[in-house]
């Protein structure tokens, strides 16, 4: 089959599948939202002053190493930018401030959890859940370590254990779940000394932010982010800066998943098994892996030529 | 070929798995989108959320009976951004405290965590604050009044019902960081933190000791500041500071904040000469021309020249712009008192009548010019000898004294003025 061919036939896979099972399954649940009940956490970033305390206590609160809380005021981690990875899930990261050196912008990234989670929507065997605090969440025994969700999340937040063998593991921010459920606050928002992070409802922070913004007309600029991104988000930030600089990626107001989330919840209703869906999604990963083989060899061969 | 053969394989294997899997797994399935239906929720509804205007709560001098427009230029002024008129006002804050009145030592332990408290040594960052905020600066909102205990608004604990306000960890981490962690360009927690366990009341004790005689060093005022900009073609800016402050009565906090603590503490400045009189800014152009620009307004929009000269400048002479001496008698007079239009200093009229109405016979005590009249002169009009009441003029004697001219005689005896 050459290229275009293949090409021709995958899109006729996605049409005919989008076309028979229909979109409305996605939007059928909207009845179940209780707006009361989606929790969030505000972060100011002209508020934060990048003492990593956050990241310190994200890994205590996850029994992953946390060392000394001395080594986390060394600020040379700042020299590079850094991504939540499995080893920390949440990270800082510092941007120089233009308008004086002495106060940077200090940034903490982490899980998102979006209303709309392309993750959720992407894994093929309901390893994730939005629950209904707005955590999104991922069950190690559903996982089968396809990585879709890395590849649909729009934030790159997903990260795979590759350095283990037995049971790797997607890690990824869970809004402190099991913190929450005993009401106490995440891990993070509890150890920031400056709150920074305000976690309550997602409704009332949302309100709390666009206040704070009409307080401080001259220190933020004129935007919620995750107000309206990808159809929302449960955590939102106020910033003195434009997000894009702070390495925010500029995100429409739809929710991320379009057709692979019609293929996912229409397989579901028609009850055709997951794993079936994962043989025939697997072969077109191989076929697409094989492709780029194809073409890594063939521009090495013009390399070397 | 190949790959077509490969590719039909893979669907038929598929469609195999797809029956076998329903069959054994139906139930399975069935039962896990149960489960994740009641599990899930995907919507976030409507979203109208329109910000309101902030209901201050109103202290101290907030209540006095005055519009806030008085002093303030927004709608609504806070801590950080008070958006006070800086031209010359009057002052409402009537009521303020020496900072040797307050405590010398404070301790904060009033909220817990993983370090111990902070013995805050109140007096000596007081003393400091006169020069960048006053006791405001911590004490918002409560200028007037009696001082309120910071957790009368801020929570002790973060879990909370009103999430509006910062709670107390915040207000005092936020508080202290904003200055300290630009000094220190850093975080970290033992400079003001005991260690857990350690007794804070000893440690109070230690700096109550050491505090109890040591004052901050008296902050002085530099006559002027010359600055050298990047600005293409005037080079140098000439500040004259004393004047600004004297003749005008520009408080410091209207231009500066914490950056005068800076000045001296900041750690990295150890390594340089301390008293090397250049010092780099980390000002940006804004924060460079906001304090000018409430006053000088037309030159920062139109006219660079008016600051920004090919070598520093000379003090401002009103003799030589205007004309008008103001030795002896105007020389310590604030520049408003005279210019009392804020901005407009031109075409004010050299006539001492034209502000003094008190230039008049039997009102004017002549003494004070150095001349005690006697008693023929003093039952004169004042135009008699100063014609048209041009008092910056010497007096005419000749009209009635053929020969006579002043100073060489004068109308009385020499006083004391
Ligand atoms: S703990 Fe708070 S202030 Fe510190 S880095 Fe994290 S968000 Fe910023
Ligand atoms: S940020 Fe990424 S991982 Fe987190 S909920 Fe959104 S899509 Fe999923
Ligand atoms: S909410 Fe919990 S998991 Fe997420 S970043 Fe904060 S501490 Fe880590």
């Amino acid at each position: 089959m050459s290229d275009n061919a293949r090409r021709d036939f995958l899109k006729q896979v996605g049409i005919t599948t989008a076309a028979t099972v229909g979109l409305s399954s996605i939007t059928a649940k909207a009845d179940e939202y209780k707006s009361g009940e989606v929790q969030g956490v505000l972060v100011d970033i002209g508020v934060c002053v990048g003492c990593r305390n956050c990241e310190r206590a994200c890994q205590v609160a996850h029994n992953l190493p946390a060392g000394d809380p001395e080594e986390y005021h060394n600020r040379d981690v700042y020299k590079e930018f850094r991504r939540p990875s499995t080893h920390s899930l949440t990270v800082v990261n510092e941007f120089e401030n233009p308008k004086n050196k002495l106060i940077p912008y200090d940034v903490k990234y982490q899980c998102m959890h979006c209303n709309h989670p392309a993750c959720v929507s992407a894994c093929i065997v309901g390893a994730f859940t939005k629950n209904r605090n707005g955590a999104v969440t991922w069950d190690t025994n559903k996982c089968i370590g396809c990585r879709y969700c890395m590849v649909a999340c729009p934030f790159q937040i997903p990260t795979f254990e590759y350095d283990k063998a037995i049971q790797p593991k997607i890690m990824k921010c869970d809004f402190c779940f099991e913190r929450t459920k005993e009401g106490l606050l995440p891990a993070c928002v509890a150890n920031c000394p400056v709150e920074a992070l305000t976690y309550g409802n997602r409704d009332e922070l949302l309100v709390l932010a666009k206040k704070r913004i009409a307080r401080y007309p001259d220190k933020y600029i004129q935007k919620v982010f995750g107000e309206d991104e990808v159809g929302g988000t449960s955590w939102l930030y106020i910033a003195p800066v434009d997000f894009e600089k702070l390495m925010f990626p500029t995100l429409g107001d739809k929710p991320a998943p379009g057709v692979t989330e019609a293929i996912q919840h229409g397989i579901f209703s028609y009850f055709i098994p997951p794993l079936a869906l994962f043989g025939w999604l697997g072969g077109v990963m191989w076929l697409s892996k094989r492709k780029k083989e194809l073409t890594e060899s063939e521009t090495k061969k013009e390399e070397d030529k | 070929m190949k790959r077509k053969i490969i590719f039909t394989s893979l669907l038929i294997f598929s469609l195999v798995f797809i029956i076998v899997y329903a069959k054994v797994d139906n139930n399975k399935a069935r039962e896990q989108k149960k489960t994740q239906a009641s599990e899930t929720v995907t919507q976030i509804g409507n979203k109208t959320i329109v910000p309101e205007v902030p209901n201050d709560k109103k202290y101290g001098h907030a209540m006095m009976p005055v519009d806030c427009k008085t002093c303030h230029d927004c709608e609504v002024p806070t801590k950080n951004n008070p958006c006070l008129k800086a031209c010359p006002r009057k002052e409402f804050i009537t009521i303020y405290h020496l900072p040797e009145e307050g405590p010398t030592v404070v301790s904060l332990d009033e909220v817990k965590g993983d370090y111990g408290a902070v013995a805050f040594s109140h007096k000596v960052h007081a003393q400091m604050s006169q020069m960048s905020g006053g006791c405001e600066t911590c004490h918002h909102y409560n200028t007037t009044g009696p001082v309120l205990k910071c957790k009368t608004c801020h929570s002790t604990t973060r879990q909370r019902a009103d999430i509006s306000v910062p709670d107390l960890e915040a207000a005092f981490h936020r508080q202290c960081l904003n200055c300290h962690r630009q000094w220190s360009h850093s975080t970290d927690c033992q400079s003001c933190h005991v260690l857990k366990g350690q007794n804070i009341k000893q440690v109070e004790a230690e700096k109550l000791k050491k505090f109890k005689t040591y004052s901050h060093p008296p902050l002085t005022e530099p006559k002027k500041v010359i600055f050298k900009t990047n600005h293409q073609g005037g080079d140098y800016v000439t500040f004259f500071h004393t004047e600004h402050t004297d003749n005008f009565g520009i408080a410091c906090k209207t231009c500066h904040s914490n950056d005068n603590c800076i000045n001296c503490h900041d750690v990295t400045l150890k390594a340089i000469d301390q008293n090397t009189p250049v010092r780099k800014t980390h000002k940006s152009f804004q924060e460079h021309h906001d304090p000018c620009s409430k006053c000088h307004v037309q030159q920062i929009e139109n006219n660079c020249s008016f600051c920004h000269q090919d070598q520093p400048a000379e003090a401002f002479n009103h003799l030589k712009v205007t004309g008008f001496n103001l030795a002896p008698f105007h020389t310590n007079l604030m520049c408003n008192q005279c210019h009392k239009q804020p901005g407009n200093f031109k075409n004010m009229d050299k006539n001492c009548t034209s502000c003094h109405n008190n230039f008049v016979k039997g009102k004017f005590d002549h003494k004070r010019v150095g001349i005690e009249l006697n008693e023929t002169h003093s039952d004169l009009d004042c135009s008699d000898c100063h014609k048209n009441n041009r008092f910056d003029k010497s007096p005419d004697c000749s009209d009635c004294h053929d020969g006579y001219a002043y100073p060489k005689q004068i109308p009385g005896k020499k006083a004391k003025r």
